[in-house]
This record gives C-alpha cells, structure tokens and sequence, in this order.
C-alpha cells in the first residue's frame, strides 16, 4: 500500500538552534483521527513536532485544556473535528466552533497571537488535509515565533 | 440436519448486506455476511460525498465495516460465493465455495510490506482504473478485513513460479501460495440477497467517445477525482493533462431511459450525484463552471428539491435542459471536447467543454444470471431480481428475500431502509432460535484494582519494520521503562499477533500488571483487540491505553527517524501518563420490556406491527382514527392485479387476527417517559388513559393530502384530486372525453417546496387506466418534470405509447384553469412549442401532493424528536439511518418520514420493525463504558448540559429536598462524546475514560520540560 | 481558659474585608470573648515590629484579606505566616486575586506611566516615579516595590483555609468563627487543611430564580432590559457567572436583581473559572437550525456579542487562572480596523 501513492516532499531538517515550534492537536475520535489516520496510511510526510490527543468528540475539547495547553508552553493548538453536519455526534462539532471562537478572542485579551488557537475540519477521507493543515500550521506558528511564556 | 437453525446467510458485503447483517446479529442472529471480493464496502466505500448531506462517504461507512467485522455473530466469509441453496425457508443447507487469498488471514498484520516488494502492477477496481495495485494488495486504504490477497492472475510466482517475494518480506509469514479452493456447507434458516449493481459499460455508448477519448470519464471515475484519497488526491483535473478544467459538462441517461442500450428503466440516482458532483467540483475547483445536460430532473427524495435548488441558485450550477445529447467529438490536438445536442424544436447546436463526465446508470450486477440459477430466483425483465410492488423483500423462492439495488436502481437511504427491512423478513424465519450474546462472549471474572497504585505494563510493537524501519524501538522500550509507574516493557515484532495477546496475557498475570499500554498503529482498528485481550486477562478492559506510532508517527516521518523516535517516546509517554489515572469502567445492564407501540395503523404501522408480530412480540398499535389502513383506502387502480384498498384490506384482517397485536382504536399517545427499552408510555384511548411498558415505539403516523385551494376544485364537480379519479375508474362513473391532469398542485411551490415524490408515476399510472378501459378518451399530462424513477418509467413509456401527451410547463408558470360557459378551458405554456396551449378538457384531475400531519410537532415533542423544515419527521441520519430518531429506541416508518410509494413504505416499516426488534429481542441493554457522569456533590442542575446533548440523554430533576435540582444522566442514552462534560461551568460532570484530569496528565506529558 | 490571638492583616484590597469582620453585629463581642486582637492595622494600634517581636506561631489565626501586589504584601504574608498557627486566605483578593488582579492585563510600567504622566490630573513633566529607596539628607526613605504580576495569596506562602468573597459575607465569617471558637473552647476538630469555608456546589444551589430551558438567542446588558426577577438570570441572555461559581453568598447580587460576577471563584472540581463559564455559554448559545450552512465568519459575529470576555470571565480570578496573566508576543500583530 505504501507504493500506491508517493510519499510527499518531506519538511527541512531544522538547522541547530532553529525555533521548533511544539504544536498540541486534538482530533475527534471519529473524523479528523481517522484523517490523521489515513495520512500515515498514505505515507503523506510531515512536520515531526505536533503531538495528537484523540477525545470521542471535538466537542469534549474544553478551553481549559487548551489554556492548560499554552501555560504548558504549546506554541500552537489545533483542534480539528468534523466538518459541519458530518459530526458523529450530531452536533458537537457546532459546540466546539462556537467554544474556540470565543476563546481566540479571550486569547487576544491575554496578549497571545490568536492565531496560535485554529479550529479546523479534517474528515475521515481528507489524509491530505490533514497533512496541509499540519503543515500550514507548522508555518503559521514559525512565523508568528515562540509562545511568550516559554521566554518569561 | 432437521433442527431449525438461528443462522441466516448475506450474500454481498456492501452498505446493504452490512446493514442486514448488523440488524440480524444485534437482533441476536448468527450471519454469515459472504462477499466475492476480499474486502466488504461495495460500491459506497468509493463514493466521495453522498447528497443532499455531502457527508464524507467513507467517514459514514467505515464505523459500520468495521463494527461488521468486529461483531462477534457475524462471519465474515470474504472471496467466497454461493454455488447452491437447497432446502427450503427455516432449513436451507448452503454450499459455499472459498477462494483462496494465498494470504493467511489469521496471520497477515496488513503491514504492507508485501505489496511494497511485489513487482507485478495491475490496474486497481477501485480507482476505476485510473491508478494501479500490486498483484497482492488491499483494495483500498481502510479495506475490511485488512488482509493482503493475491491476485493469482497476475502474480508471478502463481503464474510462473518466479519471484516469490511477498513470501520471502512477509514478517509474519502469512503467505501461503498453496491455498486452494475450499467448499463449505452451512446450515441456514433464511438467506438475504444484497449483490447490489454494476455501472453502465459507457463504451457501449460509442457516440460519447467514452474509451477513446481520455477526457471523457464515467461519474464513478469522477467520483474518484473528487475524492481525497483518488489518483489526484482531491484535485479537480483531467486525465489526459493533469490540467484543471473550467468547463465541465454532465451528461445524464448514459445507459439509462435508453431502449437502444436495453435499459429503458430510470436509474433513479444519476440526476442527483450529478448535482453532488457539480457541487463538490466547484467547491473544489474556484472559477469552475459545470453544465448539466439532462431530460427531466429526478429530485424526488428527501430534501432533494432543496439540494437542486441549491445547486442552481447558490453554486449557479447550469442545467441544460433537452433530449439527450446526440455526440461527443474530441479536438485531437487540446484534447477539448464539443458536444451535440437538440435546442428547440429541430436546431442542433454545440458546445465545448474540457471535461466530459458520463452520469452513467445502474444494471443488475454481473453475478444476476448465476445467482439466479443457483439459487432458484426470478429475475425481471431487466434483469434485476423480482420482486412485486407488496412483496418489495421477496424473492421468487421463499425465505431468501432481496435488498438494495439488486432489485431495482435506488439510493443509499433507500437501500438501508429495505436492509433492515430484509433483516426483519428473515429473522421470521429463525427467530424462535435467538442466541443471547452470553453464550457467544464468555465473561472471565476480573480483577479489583481499586486503590492498588498503578503498575503499567508497555508492549512496543515494530509492527515488522513499519515502525522499527523508522523508529529505534528499543530505545523507546528502554526510555519507557524509565516512567513512574511502569513496571514492565517489551519489544514485540507485531504486538497484534495471535501469540503476542497470549504473551499480553501472561505478562499481566506475571508482572501484576493494572495497566496496559500499546504503542503500535491506531486505536480505531485495534483498540477493541486489545482490550478483548487483557479482558480475557481478568483486566477491566478500560484500563488500557495507545500510542499511535505507526500510523501517525513512523509513516508520516519516514526520513527523520531521530525525530520520529523522539516523537514516539512523547506518545508513549502521553498514553502512559494517561493509563495512570484510566479507572475500571462498568457497563451497567438495562432490562428490556419485550414489546412495541406503533403509532399509527396505516400500511406502515400495520405493516411494522405484522412483522414484530411474527416474531412473537407483543404490539400495542395506535390508531387516532376509527378505521385502520389510512391513505391506501382510497386507492383503488390496481397494481400488479390487486388494488391497494384490496391490499390493505387483507392486512387489517392479519392484524385483527394476531393474537399478539392489541389494536388501541380511536387513541392518542399521551405522555412519554422512560427511555430506550423501558418506555412508559400513556395512552388517551375512549376507554380512558392506559399506561404501557414498552421496549421501542414505531412512528408511522402518515401524512396527508393536500386539499387543494386552486383550480376551482371544491366549487366545480368536474375538477378531482387523483384519488378521486381512482374512485371514479373503480366504480364506473367515468365517462370523460377529454382529461387534464395538472401536476405538483400543492407540491414544488412557495409553500411546499418539495416533490411529493408519488404523483407523477401515480397519474401516469392513472392516465394508462383511463387508456385501457377508454381508448378514445383524451388524456393531457401537464408536469414540471417527469419523474418516474426506476422501473416505475416503463409507465411513462406505456404512457406515451397509448397516446397520453405531455405538456411540460415551468416553475412559476401553473397552468391556468377558466370556464367559458360550460366548458373548462386551460391555458399552459408549453416550454417545448414555446408557446401558450388552450385545451378544453371536461374533467379537470389534480395531483395533490403530500402534506405533514399538522399535529407532527406535537407528537414529536412527547417522543423528544425532531422535524424536518418540511414538517416531516426527521431521521438520525438522512442516509445511513433511515428508521431510526437519534433518541435510541424510537423508529420512523412510512410517509410520515416522506412520500413514498407502496413497496418503499412496506420495505421501511419492515425495516422500522427490525431496528426495533434490535432492542426488544434482548434481555438486557449494555450502556457504553464511556458515559457522561454527574457528581451530586457539585451539580445544582443549572441546566446548561440539558439542550447541548444531541441524545436527550441529561435531564433536570429534583433533589428531594425543595427547590432544589440536579442533572441525571440516562446511561441508556448517553453516547459518550463529552459535549456536555466540556459545557458543564461546575465542574461537576465528567466523561468516563476521557476525564478531565486524564486528558490534563496527556497535555503536560505532551509538552513536559516546557514552561510551568 | 486563655483567649486566642487573632491577626487580621490586608494586603492588595480595598478594605470591605475589614469593613465585613467588623460588620457582623453583635457577633464581633463573641469575637472579644474568645481572642484578643494582636495585629488589625485597620482597627487596633499596632507596629510591624510589634509582630516581628512575637514567638513564631504565636499568633493563633491570621485572616489575611487582599492580594500580593507589592514587596510590602509579601514580606508581610510571610512574616504572618513566621508568627501563626493558621492562615486563612480572607476575601477574593486574597484567594483569587480579586479586581486588583485585574491588574495583570497590564504592568508594573504601564501602571506607574499612567498612575504618575497620564491622568488628567497629572502634572509630572520631570516624569518623577516613585523609588524603593530614596536617599533624603534626613535619612533614607523606602517604599514597597510594586510587583508587575499579582498573586494570589496561595502563591507567596502556604495557605490553611479559604474564604472567599468579595467580602466574604457575615455568615461565612459567622461559620469560620464558630469553628475555631469549638476547636479553642470544646477541642472540636479543625476542617482538613486547604479547606474552602464555603459551599462545595454553585451558586444555583442558592439562587432562589426559577429554571426552564437554558438556550440563550441574545445577549444583554443588565440595563438593557427590565429583569425579570423571578427568571434564571442567564435564560434572560445575562451573563451571570453563577453556575460556575462557589455557593456560600448566599445569591445576594442576585437577590438583588443583578448577576453574578464569580468573587466567590470556582468549585474544587474547576480549574479555569473563566474558561469553564466561557464554554458553558458558548455551548448554549444559539444554535440554530441552519448550522451547518453558517460560516466561521457567522459564527465569530455571532460569539462577538459576547464583549469583553476577560473581564466577564476573569472579573475575579485572572491571577489563579491557568494563564494568569497578559502576556506580550514578541511579534505583534496588526489588528484589522
């Protein structure tokens, strides 16, 4: 199976010294875990620093974690679900959107880039997704630099 | 053998005989789910997205597979096939032929590495040939079972004894080129037939150029376009460049509605995923501009007429809308294309497009003829297994009943709702020898691990060189090792393996293990092995854990295996920190009342009612009414020889004699408390409030019709409803010359945007009646479309033949009804002649559509379900749970879901009964181990979890003491997804086995050494 | 039998918790029956020096109200704590920070450029700030650096009990006394350490207001529409933060027609009081029927009526949250207009 596709251009080796970001990302039981899933299955390369907590629903996400998550010194946090009307829950995912809208508002008011915080729907076919929203992400969070509180 | 038997054969494993088999095993059925292929999943398994939802097809089926696969009362028997049924209905004896995979499947892992070496390609079915497969392969990413087989077609060693090197890479030594054929016998009490369809060979339609040119692509190889994991990962291209194409152009009926290539029947799904395709490609694609080409559009279904208008509106999605297209010419040098078609009344006009899809239709699949022989089956003029319009389950031989497109092209709702609806058809046969799932599963006594201090044990899997190949596994075994609490790791090569769970079980026993960790592939597929392992070790089976270090470490880092491993010792070190605080978990055992109510005693509710009956449950029916049998009292023209009143009539005497169904005439459900398996259920009857216990409740409470307000109807004894046209033609008071029927009166307009689904194959129906018996009689049809899906379009041809014209008219643009004197007269504008008609009919017949019961809300808020924009009741899910309301142990059956015909609503009811015959055909109900819990020492009920649960799981109760208030949670209902644990502001919910300070130890192990 | 020594000592607040031991009528004479006052700056003539003198432990209870805000406060807190049995985390200030806590959304520096160049009454061209040290020829001078950050009490020393409140009310305060007056004259035990002397459910538990369905479609200003004072505060689309907040109060804001704003902080089973009450509200806030077809854009838009999140949520809990404190990225980003 692994031959059935190519294998994706792979990311850069970090050069010494280089910020590596360390990237917190949650994924539904159901959808985005099995997203991630079928990248591996795929073969699809990516960033190496990201770390995956899979809860039965994106909903089950509460801000606290991902609070949690960024006084712990994250400097990005994904949370990835099902896209609107697929959640296997029926409507936990419009939860989970209303939740992180919020919060990237509350994270402003802290200081933090909000953009650190990205709600994202990754399906249980989107392999593909999954490795872009990795990936862009990985970017997104080099360029917006070190989480302040890992500095203090 | 002359005992009965509790077993019951599914021949095909996709989405219909999956469903079947998950309903006859749950009801508790022994199955054996057979399948030609080695892997089950058919056709759906290839589908991107499904309408009107655009849910990810793959994401909606795979759960089901995989629970197939798992379920312990289902064998799976992949690449067999049936050579013959003998015996009769209750006791058929079954020879099954096994073909060999050359693969063992109780040793392949799924690794892969075999097919990595395997040097022989070979176009893939699944991508419709548009990539390639080894000779030993999957059929695709997330097959069930995931076990490798050869083709022995085109294997090297198997054709000419060289290579061998699948063998000599197989980790697991499971290749085994010496397999041969096997034949089995089972012992069956019934058999359920779901082979499902094959596409249309659009080469046979050479003036498309399908094969020639390499822009011209069938919809089911689009549908691999459109999908993520297809040949272009999601890319909207065209094959001949890799280019993105702008001009798009469906073509519709290929293979369908045509006489020429034998199949005059309409395929009943093309109209739809073409509008889906369109859809999904332009959201794909910015700037793309489809064009459908097509006859008539056939957007008959639930929310369907919402979904087109959708796509015209808001994706401006062109619809052309003609006879069918004459050509298709490929420019040889840009590889464009020009097609032909008819605009207006003679002109033939063209246009370019630079992709080409064929909306190719649906024929009885390729093993028809042979399943026909060999099992003794009719099959119909078209080649699709018969079946009559009251007998939609039934084949021609007793006891081996039919569901899906074998027995005519459908959807995918459609197709469940029969599913079940087989399931309930067999289980009549072998009910009286249910199995209970405690002689299936023996429980092992487990161990008490209350207040013990946790001793983890880790077992690391190099799953062959898929993870060692990247990762250092002992230096993972080594640093995990160095975890608190771990008290034992291991290396394994496949930690999966059958020797390996004996080993699992042995270290627990040895070490005292209290935890369980795997770090191997992902916990979707083998979690529940593992688990079923350490439970078979006297472990609760929560108190176990994984690492996904396949799947999402090595396989995704493959050129980094510093990183990757240091990425996989995090992971292990995340599940260990987690495994820590993991508890017991119970599943508590719910009783079940064994009984249903129906509510409502119409085809559906007498039909749901029969079925349960026959499987000696007891029913409650409920009818509001004085009279049972509802719409199909007023149908009268004959279907297949026998009047739909006459039907219904001998049901009612079916019911009337059952000594198990109580009918509750003239009555009203009152109150509704309890929940699934344990309903309490008030009921308003003349005789005064009756409370009754019950297991499940079936809602098939009909709609009605609509009364129109227009056409004069009411003020002029010559304007009818089509019901009252049947009336007429069944008791001889018609003697009109000249008859208009109008079409989508109360139906496709302001108020009621959607098609009622019947009325046009009813009036065709009607207007060939009027035919036969008055030759000389003029009949008009004015309609907005035609859709006389499926068979139902050979009416539409008899139609024609007999001399019925048709007078298509536009949205907007009713026909207008006046009289001069005596005389009607109608003015239409005739979209063909472009130009206004005058018709001066004597009888005037409306199609009136179909309305929701006006008192459905208030039905719907006792039952704790929810309605449609429509007013319809609305399903769990619009395509895979067809019969079911979220609320577990409530049903949907019959129009009261959406208009449907006669067979349809038969096949749902059939399939409402077996969804409910799945709950109260057992002792007991097991809650799910990852529930919701509250903590009474905190909660106050303030009521925020109360609307966030989708599952009406939480409610709001008192204390005891005044005032005060708590949330419960119903464990029988709660499915476990947390929304509520994460809305809850005291703190005082949690979610078993995802708790608070689980997921907490998971983050800090996640970024351990970080700031804090 | 000998009297009990009682401290009560204020650090980083407004002096209500003062005020409330003083305001629970003729209870205080109980008070004076079973302790002598050593150390009430507020209330009792004493000296710092007068505490440094006294053995350690001598002291039997500490009622330390406000937070640690400046060296002062926290020299302080760990002399009182040298010198007692037990400490008791007095008022919100003191156990979560309380408004003065707000003050970690800014700075040491941003405080004294506004505090001493900014205000209108500011007439500071020299820009003279105030030192820790001043050297005048009559000697030198000192004053309390203030910190940048805001502590909780908890976080500068160790902390026997809890009594939140914003004062901490008459009864809570009724409730501590009576228990130390039954340890000190029956020998009756003491609470566990770490206890809150407070409810352990929320604030619903007392709210006397009736509950139906809680689905909010708009939200309001409490002076934009007349409360109904019979209705949940929040099925009337007010933020209140009750159901988050620990019980003991007894609901007076909402007995007065206003909503809770959480000085009582959370239950033990919360971490975040701001972040539990912000998924709370998000989770029941309008979702309509149409969901699937709204944007993320809808969705912002639609969360945007919930203005100032921080200062709803964190009104009195910002220096116990899980950040903390505002924090400053090195990259600032550009705010759209």
């Amino acid at each position: 199976m692994s031959s059935q596709q190519m294998a994706q251009a792979e990311p850069k080796p970090a050069e010494a010294g280089q910020f590596e970001p360390r990237i917190l990302v949650f994924c539904c039981n159901w959808c985005s875990y099995a997203g991630a899933d079928l990248a591996g299955v795929s073969r699809l390369q990516m960033p190496t620093n990201f770390r995956v907590i899979r809860t039965m629903c994106s909903a089950r996400v509460d801000p606290e974690f991902v609070l949690r998550a960024f006084a712990s010194g994250a400097d990005g946090v994904l949370v990835l679900g099902c896209h609107p009307a697929d959640c296997h829950y029926i409507g936990g995912n419009y939860r989970t959107r209303r939740r992180i809208a919020l919060l990237r508002v509350l994270l402003e008011q802290y200081g933090f880039n909000p953009d650190r915080l990205k709600l994202e729907w990754v399906s249980a076919s989107e392999g593909q997704k999954f490795q872009k929203t990795i990936k862009e992400f990985d970017a997104m969070i080099r360029d917006i630099g070190v989480n302040p509180i890992n500095e203090e | 053998m002359s005992e009965k038997t509790g077993s019951v054969l599914v021949v095909g494993g996709g989405i219909a005989g999956v469903q079947t088999s998950l309903d006859l095993a749950e009801s508790g059925f022994k199955v054996y789910l057979v399948e030609r292929k080695p892997s089950i999943g058919g056709v759906m398994a290839q589908l991107d997205k499904t309408f009107p939802t655009n849910d990810c097809s793959m994401c909606i089926l795979s759960p089901k597979l995989v629970e197939a696969a798992r379920h312990p009362m289902i064998s799976m028997l992949t690449l067999s096939e049936v050579m013959a049924v003998e015996g009769e209905a209750g006791n058929f004896t079954v020879t099954l032929k096994k073909h060999p995979r050359y693969v063992r499947e109780d040793r392949c892992v799924g690794c892969g590495l075999c097919a990595e070496k395997c040097p022989s390609k070979v176009s893939s079915e699944y991508e419709v040939g548009m990539s390639q497969r080894k000779a030993i392969y999957v059929p695709y990413a997330q097959a069930v079972p995931m076990k490798y087989a050869i083709d022995a077609d085109r294997c090297l060693w198997l054709t000419k004894q060289r290579c061998g090197n699948c063998k000599k890479v197989c980790p697991a030594d499971a290749i085994d080129y010496e397999q041969k054929e096997v034949i089995e016998k089972l012992n069956v009490g019934a058999v359920v037939l779901t082979p499902g369809f094959q596409v249309f060979d659009a080469t046979r339609k050479r003036e498309y150029g399908y094969g020639d040119f390499k822009n011209v692509v069938t919809s089911l190889e689009f549908e691999r376009i459109l999908s993520a994991t297809g040949p272009y990962q999601g890319h909207v291209v065209r094959p001949s460049d890799h280019k993105t194409p702008k001009k798009v152009a469906f073509i519709q009926c290929v293979g369908s509605r045509d006489e020429k290539v034998g199949n005059p029947y309409c395929s009943s799904v093309c109209c739809m995923y073409a509008l889906k395709q369109a859809i999904i490609a332009q959201e794909h694609t910015h700037g793309l501009e489809p064009t459908i080409f097509f006859m008539d559009i056939r957007a008959f279904g639930k929310e369907f007429e919402d979904y087109r208008a959708r796509a015209e509106n808001e994706y401006g999605i062109k619809m052309y809308r003609g006879s069918r297209v004459a050509s298709v010419d490929e420019n040889p040098e840009s590889k464009d294309l020009t097609l032909r078609f008819s605009s207006g009344a003679s002109e033939v006009s063209s246009a370019d497009f630079d992709l080409v899809v064929l909306s190719v239709g649906l024929e009885a699949p390729a093993s028809a003829k042979e399943l026909s022989d060999r099992l003794g089956i009719k099959l119909n003029e078209f080649g699709f297994c018969h079946t009559g319009v009251y007998t939609p389950l039934e084949t021609s031989r007793k006891g081996i009943y039919v569901s899906g497109a074998f027995s005519s092209p459908k959807d995918i709702p459609t197709t469940v709702a029969e599913a079940s609806g087989a399931a309930s058809k067999a289980g009549a046969h072998v009910f009286m020898n249910r199995i209970s799932i405690d002689d299936v599963i023996k429980d092992v006594p487990e161990d008490d691990v209350k207040g013990q201090e946790p001793r983890i044990g880790a077992f690391i899997c190099d799953c062959g060189i898929n993870i060692k190949g990247t990762v250092d596994v002992p230096s993972v075994v080594e640093y995990v090792k160095t975890l608190p609490n771990v008290v034992y790791a291991e290396e394994n090569k496949y930690t999966c393996s059958a020797d390996t769970q004996e080993l699992i079980k042995k270290k627990i026993k040895e070490h005292k293990l209290n935890r369980v960790v795997v770090a191997s592939c992902t916990p979707r597929t083998h979690e529940a092995l593992f688990q079923s392992t350490i439970k078979e070790a006297g472990l609760n089976m929560f108190l176990f854990e994984m690492a996904n270090i396949r799947d999402q470490c090595s396989w995704i880092h493959m050129n980094e295996p510093e990183k990757a491993t240091a990425k996989a010792k995090d992971l292990v070190r995340m599940a260990v920190a987690k495994s820590r605080f993991l508890e017991p978990l119970s599943k508590s055992r719910l009783g079940v009342t064994p009984s249903a109510i129906v509510v409502g005693g119409g085809l559906a509710g007498l039909t749901a009612a029969l079925d349960m009956a026959q499987q000696d449950f007891h029913v409650d029916l409920v009818e509001r009414t004085g009279e049972l049998g509802g719409r199909l009292n007023k149908l009268f023209t004959p279907e297949e020889g026998k009047s739909p009143k006459d039907y219904i009539k001998g049901l009612i005497a079916q019911v009337k004699a059952s000594d198990k169904i109580t009918l509750m005439m003239n009555s009203e459900i009152e109150d509704v408390a309890g929940f699934v398996g344990n309903y309490k259920v008030k009921v308003k009857t003349p005789e005064g409030t009756k409370e009754l216990d019950t297991g499940a409740i079936v809602v098939a409470v009909g709609s009605e019709e609509y009364v129109p307000k227009e056409y004069m109807y009411g003020q002029d004894k010559n304007v009818v409803t089509m019901n009252e046209l049947e009336d007429k033609l069944a008791h001889g008071h018609f003697s009109s010359k000249k008859v208009v029927m109008v079409q989508c009166v109360g139906s496709r307009n302001k108020e009621a945007p959607y098609c009622s689904r019947v009325c046009c194959s009813k009036a065709l129906k009607n207007a060939i009646e009027i035919k036969k018996k008055h030759p000389e009689t003029e009949v008009y049809i004015l309609h907005k479309d035609i859709r006389s899906y499926g068979f139902r379009e050979a009416l539409y041809r008899q139609a024609g033949e007999l001399g019925v014209k048709f007078v298509r008219f536009d949205e907007g643009k009713d026909p207008v009804l006046g009289k001069v004197g005596e005389h009607f007269e109608v003015i239409v504008e005739d979209t063909v002649l472009g130009s206004p008609l005058l018709l001066r009919p004597d009888l005037v017949v409306l199609s009136t559509g179909t309305r929701p019961n006006p008192d459905n809300e208030h039905l719907a808020k006792l039952l704790k379900v929810p309605l449609s924009k429509d007013g319809f009741f609305l399903e769990a899910h619009m395509k895979l749970r067809p019969n079911d309301f979220a609320t577990n142990g409530v049903f949907l059956a019959g129009i009261a879901h959406w208009p449907k015909f006669i067979d349809e609503t038969i096949a749902q009811a059939s399939g409402a009964a077996a969804r409910a015959m799945t709950i109260i055909s057992k002792e007991f109900l097991e809650t799910q181990g990852i529930i919701a819990a509250v903590n009474d020492d905190v909660c106050d009920g303030c009521g925020v979890c109360e609307p966030v649960c989708e599952y009406r799981a939480i409610t709001i109760v008192g204390t005891g003491v005044p005032d005060k208030l708590k949330a419960v949670i119903n464990e029988g209902l709660c499915m476990g997804c947390g929304t509520c644990v994460a809305a809850c502001p005291s703190g005082a919910l949690e979610q078993k086995g995802f708790k608070t300070s689980q997921i907490l130890a998971q983050i800090d192990a996640a970024l351990e050494g970080g700031a804090k | 039998m000998s009297k009990i020594k009682l401290a009560h000592y204020w650090g980083a607040g407004c002096g209500g918790c003062d005020v409330a031991l003083l305001d629970i009528d003729e209870k205080i004479l109980g008070v004076a029956e079973i302790a002598d006052i050593v150390f009430w700056p507020i209330a009792v003539d004493g000296k710092v020096k007068d505490v440094e003198a006294m053995p350690d432990k001598s002291i039997t209870c500490t009622l330390f109200n406000g937070a640690v805000r400046n060296s002062e406060n926290e020299h302080m807190a760990k002399l009182l704590r040298q010198k007692s049995a037990i400490v008791v985390s007095f008022g919100s200030c003191a156990c979560y920070g309380g408004i003065p806590g707000l003050g970690n959304l800014t700075n040491r520096k941003e405080i004294l450029e506004l505090v001493y160049t900014k205000l209108p009454t500011s007439d500071n061209v020299e820009r003279v700030f105030p030192q820790a040290e001043t050297h005048t020829k009559d000697g030198d001078l000192e004053l309390p650096v203030l910190y940048d950050t805001v502590m909780t009490l908890d976080q500068v020393i160790d902390v026997d009990y809890y009594m939140p409140g914003c004062p901490p009310t008459t009864n809570l305060i009724n409730e501590f006394l009576g228990i130390v007056t039954a340890h000190v004259k029956e020998g009756a035990p003491l609470p566990p350490k770490g206890a809150m002397i407070a409810s352990q459910k929320t604030l619903c538990d007392e709210c006397k207001r009736k509950k139906a369905v809680k689905k909010i479609d708009r939200i309001y200003m409490p002076h934009e529409i007349a409360i109904d004072p019979d209705k949940c505060m929040l099925e009337q689309g007010i933020i209140c933060l009750g159901s988050s907040t620990r019980a003991g109060c007894g609901a007076k804001c909402l007995e007065g027609n206003q909503p809770c704003r959480g000085c009582m902080g959370p239950t033990a089973e919360v971490l975040d009081q701001g972040g539990s009450m912000l998924s709370a509200l998000a989770s029941v806030y309008r979702v309509e029927d149409n969901e699937a077809l709204l944007s993320e854009d809808n969705i912002a838009t639609l969360m945007a009526q919930v203005k100032d999140p921080m200062g709803t949520f964190y009104c009195y809990t910002l220096p116990k949250s899980i950040i903390k404190r505002k924090v400053k990225e090195k990259k600032q980003v550009k705010k759209e207009v």
